[in-house]
């Protein structure tokens, strides 16, 4: 017997710590695993990636060739010019969309809500590809598009929507108002729900007005509702993919290739994983600073 | 200059489920210029619904609302020239408390000067001074409440609404801020409504009382008079604390029959409506503290000796509350601590017969003397 009196207590320590805390660690470490695995694995390694050729065969370490490449590449300014104009033409429209929207439907009998909520969350739930293909035949170029056929009431020539610089970017972002205010108008609702109808009354004995019982009271109360819907919104729109894949693969002429279309193609295309890497951090970086200049311009006097 | 007077009001809430529910009947009263009033009741009695009648906050299904001399029933809120503090204070969460006060003043567009001064008066008279640049957030329960009636003072309305506006804070605070808001109503010389549950501050502060139940008015009075003569037998078991006992009586000329004794009433408490209950079933009420143990009695003129078994004793510190069993009804005296009581003690308590109330078994009205 050499086993140590320390030795043996500190191994009995260690049983006792197993037994009373052993499954808890068992449990936490499932989404640990996956989170190391599926997330910082691979962000380590694309972080790697992108200062190198990379090459399953032969891959050769660059330094900042990629980041060169890409910040004097046309078509990359292009795609950050595209993502940026889409982001500023839908995320604000489509707050605004569904802060409307929100605001009859809170003023509505139950039933009647329940009915709106429901399908104005349909879209939600739908895939984008369904989406997709459906507004294709909506902006089909032909005289028997719907918008088109709509148009042509008013002896206005089709217009080919998807297939023209100049309407093509515009077209995703139409599709994109119409489509995706459900959860946002769930989330308005519990706010509104939320703000106490004792505060209106106040407000009416102290002489406020329809305006501005909404601008001084409704909306600031919302702000932290808004500035989720704005922060989660231009994170969404910086990433936006699936109507570009489908409908114009980024075309024409490079007209609605946003970035995160331009990774993929870079990627998938081109099979330079090296420089969709460099492209995916500039964009992961991109997002990281308008967050936090968002955070700091509207939180200031956010009332959580 | 601003009474409020309500004429035959009647308020029902049409709920789709419950259908149709009077929330208050008929209701009728006079609020004097610079009075104190406060509504009393148990909860859902209606007091809310008035005073929100009052405000405009609710339109009443009918009758008249009168404030000042006009005629308000088709007012809006704005123009009733009231201020209200709400039980949950109602503050605006988002604006600091001198946005909150003057929101008001800036409403009516006010000179800024005029609105400055206000906010500073308003925030002098409740020691608010050093938290006006703060959110109503970073206060305690005591200060809030004082942000919501100084919110009401800068207004200088004609006249004041509170609604339970001490329920949400502690015993301590809720009986120091009880001792404000009288010197308040003193230094403003304001007609103020105040409605609340407690009928401890009810008869602290009012001048006087209305007392409600099921959404109908039991009796208008001083709080003196409430306590001396209630109307009803509501009024009489909500007024005081413990409440008024009822013991189930039977009149015979000047002498009392409950349950087997006999009391001989003083010449004092018989009056000729007393007289029309001669050899009938009367309720008889008499307050906890007008009921003696035979081994303490204190001043009374006129006593009627009752022989029972003690059940429950409390000890208070300053007195204690020894009940027993009179019939079928349980019955409280509030006692001399050094008055010999313990459980199962055949005791004789005296009755002050100078100070009972009696009451229809029917009507449950008083019948007065
Ligand atoms: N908006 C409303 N709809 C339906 N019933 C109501 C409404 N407001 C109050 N009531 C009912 O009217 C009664 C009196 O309410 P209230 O005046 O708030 O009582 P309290 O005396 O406790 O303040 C209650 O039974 C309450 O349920
Ligand atoms: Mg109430």
């Amino acid at each position: 017997m050499r086993t140590t009196v320390a030795s043996r207590s500190s191994s009995s320590a260690f049983m006792r710590f197993c037994r009373d805390y052993g499954w808890a660690y068992l449990f936490i470490l499932a989404p640990v695993l996956l989170f190391l695995v599926f997330t910082l694995y691979p962000v380590i390694s694309a972080l790697i990636m992108s200062f190198q050729h990379y090459n399953p065969m032969n891959t050769t370490w660059i330094g900042l060739n990629n980041y060169k490449t890409l910040f004097q590449d046309d078509v990359f300014w292009k795609s950050m010019r595209n993502t940026v104009i889409f982001t500023i033409g839908t995320v604000p429209v489509n707050i605004v969309i569904t802060f409307v929207l929100s605001y009859f439907i809170f003023q509505m009998k139950n039933s009647w809500q329940t009915l709106f909520k429901a399908t104005l969350y349909l879209p939600t739930v739908a895939s984008g590809v369904t989406l997709s293909i459906v507004w294709i035949a909506i902006y089909d170029p032909t005289s028997t598009g719907l918008i088109n056929r709509f148009l042509g009431l008013f002896g206005i020539d089709p217009v080919i929507w998807l297939g023209q610089s100049s309407t093509a970017l515009f077209s995703l972002m139409l599709m994109n108002w119409l489509g995706s205010h459900g959860a946002g108008i769930i989330l308005y609702l519990a706010a509104m729900g939320g703000i106490p109808k004792s505060l209106y009354e106040a407000a009416d004995i102290d002489h406020a007005s329809g305006w501005t019982k909404f601008a001084r009271i409704t909306w600031p109360l919302l702000k932290p509702t808004t500035l989720y819907l704005l922060v989660t919104g231009v994170i969404t729109s910086f990433q936006v993919f699936i109507s570009v894949y489908l409908m114009t693969h980024g075309g024409p002429n490079f007209a609605t290739t946003t970035i995160a279309y331009l990774i993929y193609d870079t990627a998938f295309k081109f099979y330079d994983f090296g420089l969709a890497s460099a492209q995916s951090f500039v964009l992961a970086i991109m997002i990281i600073i308008v967050s936090v200049i968002q955070f700091k311009f509207l939180s200031s006097d956010v009332e959580y | 200059m601003a009474r409020v007077e309500f004429r035959n009001v009647r308020k029902e809430f049409h709920d789709q489920q419950k259908g149709t529910f009077t929330a208050v009947e008929g209701s009728d009263f006079v609020i004097n210029d610079k009075e104190f009033v406060v509504f009393v009741g148990p909860s859902g009695c209606g007091k809310t619904t008035s005073l929100r009648m009052i405000a405009g906050l609710e339109h009443q299904s009918s009758g008249d609302i009168i404030i000042g001399d006009r005629v308000v029933n088709n007012l809006h809120p704005k123009d009733r020239d009231i201020a209200m503090v709400f039980q949950d204070y109602a503050l605006y969460p988002h604006m600091t408390i001198r946005e909150n006060l003057s929101f008001g003043l800036r409403n009516l567009k006010k000179p800024k000067a005029y609105i400055e001064q206000k906010v500073q008066e308003a925030a002098s008279i409740l020691d608010l001074e050093s938290m006006l640049e703060r959110k109503p957030r970073e206060l305690s329960g005591g200060q809030r409440q004082r942000v919501a009636v100084g919110r009401a003072i800068v207004r200088d309305p004609q006249v004041f609404l509170f609604d339970e506006p001490l329920s949400n804070l502690d015993a301590k605070l809720r009986i120091q801020m009880r001792v404000e808001l009288a010197e308040l109503h003193k230094r403003l010389g304001a007609t103020i409504v105040y409605v609340t549950h407690d009928q401890v501050e009810a008869m602290t502060l009012g001048e006087r009382i209305v007392v409600m139940n099921k959404g109908a008015i039991q009796q208008i009075a001083s709080p003196t008079e409430l306590y001396a003569k209630p109307r009803n037998m509501f009024v009489a078991g909500f007024i005081g604390s413990p409440a008024m006992n009822f013991m189930d009586a039977e009149l015979d000329g000047n002498r009392v029959l409950v349950n087997g004794t006999v009391l001989e009433l003083p010449e004092s408490m018989l009056s000729s409506s007393l007289a029309d209950y001669d050899k009938k079933k009367v309720i008889l009420g008499i307050r906890p503290e007008d009921i003696y143990g035979e081994d303490f009695v204190q001043n009374v003129k006129v006593e009627g000796k009752m022989t029972t078994s003690v059940q429950v004793v409390e000890h208070l510190g300053s007195e204690n509350l020894v009940y027993f069993q009179v019939g079928e009804r349980s019955v409280t005296a509030k006692v001399h601590p050094e008055t010999k009581a313990y459980v199962g003690l055949e005791k004789t308590f005296i009755l002050d017969l100078g100070k009972v109330h009696f009451f229809d078994p029917e009507t449950e009205m008083r019948i007065s003397d």
